[in-house]
């Protein structure tokens, strides 16, 4: 039986006291995933005495991208991602991967913390921030910590958040220099899908020249990593030498090597190739165009 | 387990509150506030048709506690309807029959109002978007995105 009294934290400082002082609590933000979970009475829950509501705390919200440094609060919603034109502009595959969460109602209510530390496999904000190098910073009484977006997730469900931390914000360098990134996704259907395969590729020309680069997967993966095999592949190649199609191979046999053969993988593996072999596209594509 | 006190402004009317830990908006409209033009489809934020707005923005009210809503303005189907009768939106639903079970119809109503409210103008695309997180089993969808499509030429009448 999940049974548990809510709390109602009205500001960060409260809820890092609540966590410290009680055992057994569960952040509760948008509610798209838990609410659910409790609400079908989840066993995993069985053990919670309370719920702690942090979605009104001001301190998690809000979209911060200076020059160099990028804070995005852990309770900015998808819809929130979406409508800013900063990250429009500047880090445009954020807004892509946003886009494909869910639905209208659930975008307006689902934050990205929340899609974080909920940690699904398929979590559609992983590769993004993990493709930006981010950091996450974990609050708790005792002060904070940083910890790589990539460090964060530990397994499908499984993060290094500890009991008496709160995911504060997200953190970041913005990319310099001429960067073009891509965000693919193919889910069953388009609204309210969960994803089957995602990534996302951001890559930064010197002349022309691969100068860096980050693939990243999401969904295909139990956890979402960066495709060693095709970033080795494209780091340092004249952007005339790239073949798509070969580093859409690459990721998906690197795929295949981290999952095994499963009963998806005849779909998967050139899935996955034909999603690899867009986004190097559309990174070639924007970089002819930009000159 | 102690209650929560909650103030929530429904269709304009104010309502002060004393609300169950596990309370969901949903139920709070149903069960204590009556208004039964909300719907419970799926309860898991797949169908809509539980869609209400709350601050101007569509949600789903099977994924909010009502203790969360604190303080927040909420418009349910019932709000549409005024003295003068049913609004331009309902009354471009009825008109492209965008109605056939009538299930989905109060969440349609509440998705396609917030868009509005928030952009007079859609776009086809924009329409589509905003509904798509509704499921109807029976139209087929078209009626209803011409239905938001006339509504919206004729909202500022």
């Amino acid at each position: 039986m999940v049974e548990y009294q809510l709390l109602r934290a009205t500001s960060l400082v409260e809820a890092l006291e609540i966590l410290a002082e009680k055992d057994n609590v569960e952040c509760l933000a948008g509610g798209t995933d838990l609410l659910v979970d409790l609400h079908k009475q989840d066993s995993k829950f069985d053990q919670i005495d309370y719920v702690l509501d942090i979605s009104s705390l001001k301190e998690l919200k809000g979209i911060n991208l200076g020059d160099k440094k990028a804070v995005i609060g852990s309770l900015t919603t998808h819809a929130d991602l979406i409508e800013s034109e900063e990250i429009q502009q500047k880090l445009p595959f954020i807004a892509e991967a946003a886009k494909s969460i869910g639905s209208t109602q659930i975008r307006n209510r689902a934050t990205i913390g929340g899609n974080l530390v909920n940690a699904a496999a398929c979590a559609d904000s992983f590769s993004p921030l993990i493709a930006l190098e981010a950091e996450v910073v974990l609050a708790s009484r005792n002060g904070e910590r940083k910890l790589s977006v990539r460090d964060f997730v530990k397994a499908p469900y499984k993060t290094a958040l500890k009991k008496d931390e709160l995911l504060k914000e997200i953190v970041f360098e913005l990319p310099q220099g001429k960067y073009y990134s891509s965000y693919q996704k193919i889910g069953r259907r388009k609204a309210l899908s969960i994803s089957r395969i995602s990534l996302t590729l951001l890559g930064e020309v010197k002349v022309d020249k691969v100068f860096k680069i980050q693939v990243v997967s999401g969904a295909a993966t139990p956890s979402p990593v960066p495709f060693a095999e095709v970033n080795s592949y494209l780091l340092n190649k004249k952007l005339a030498d790239i073949d798509p199609v070969e580093a859409g191979r690459l990721a998906a046999e690197e795929m295949v090597e981290i999952t095994g053969e499963r009963w998806s993988t005849p779909y998967k593996r050139p899935a996955l190739a034909k999603l690899v072999e867009r986004a190097v596209d559309d990174f070639l594509k924007e970089a002819a165009n930009s000159g | 387990m102690a209650k929560l006190d909650v103030e929530i402004t429904v269709n304009s009317k104010k309502y002060n509150l004393k609300v169950g830990s596990q309370e969901r908006l949903l139920d709070t409209i149903r069960k204590e506030l009556k208004l039964t033009g909300t719907k419970e489809g799926c309860s898991v934020g797949e169908c809509g048709a539980c869609t209400v707005i709350v601050d101007d923005k569509a949600v789903n009210s099977c994924m909010i506690l009502t203790a969360q809503v604190d303080g927040s303005e909420i418009i349910t189907v019932e709000g549409l309807e005024s003295k003068k009768g049913l609004s331009p939106l309902q009354k471009a639903f009825v008109e492209k029959q965008a109605i056939q079970c009538g299930f989905c119809t109060p969440g349609m109503l509440m998705s396609a109002l917030a868009l509005l409210k928030n952009n007079p103008r859609p776009n086809k695309e924009k329409i589509k978007t905003a509904l798509e997180g509704n499921l109807c089993r029976c139209t087929g969808y078209q009626q209803i995105i011409e239905a938001v499509e006339t509504a919206a030429k004729e909202w500022g009448v």
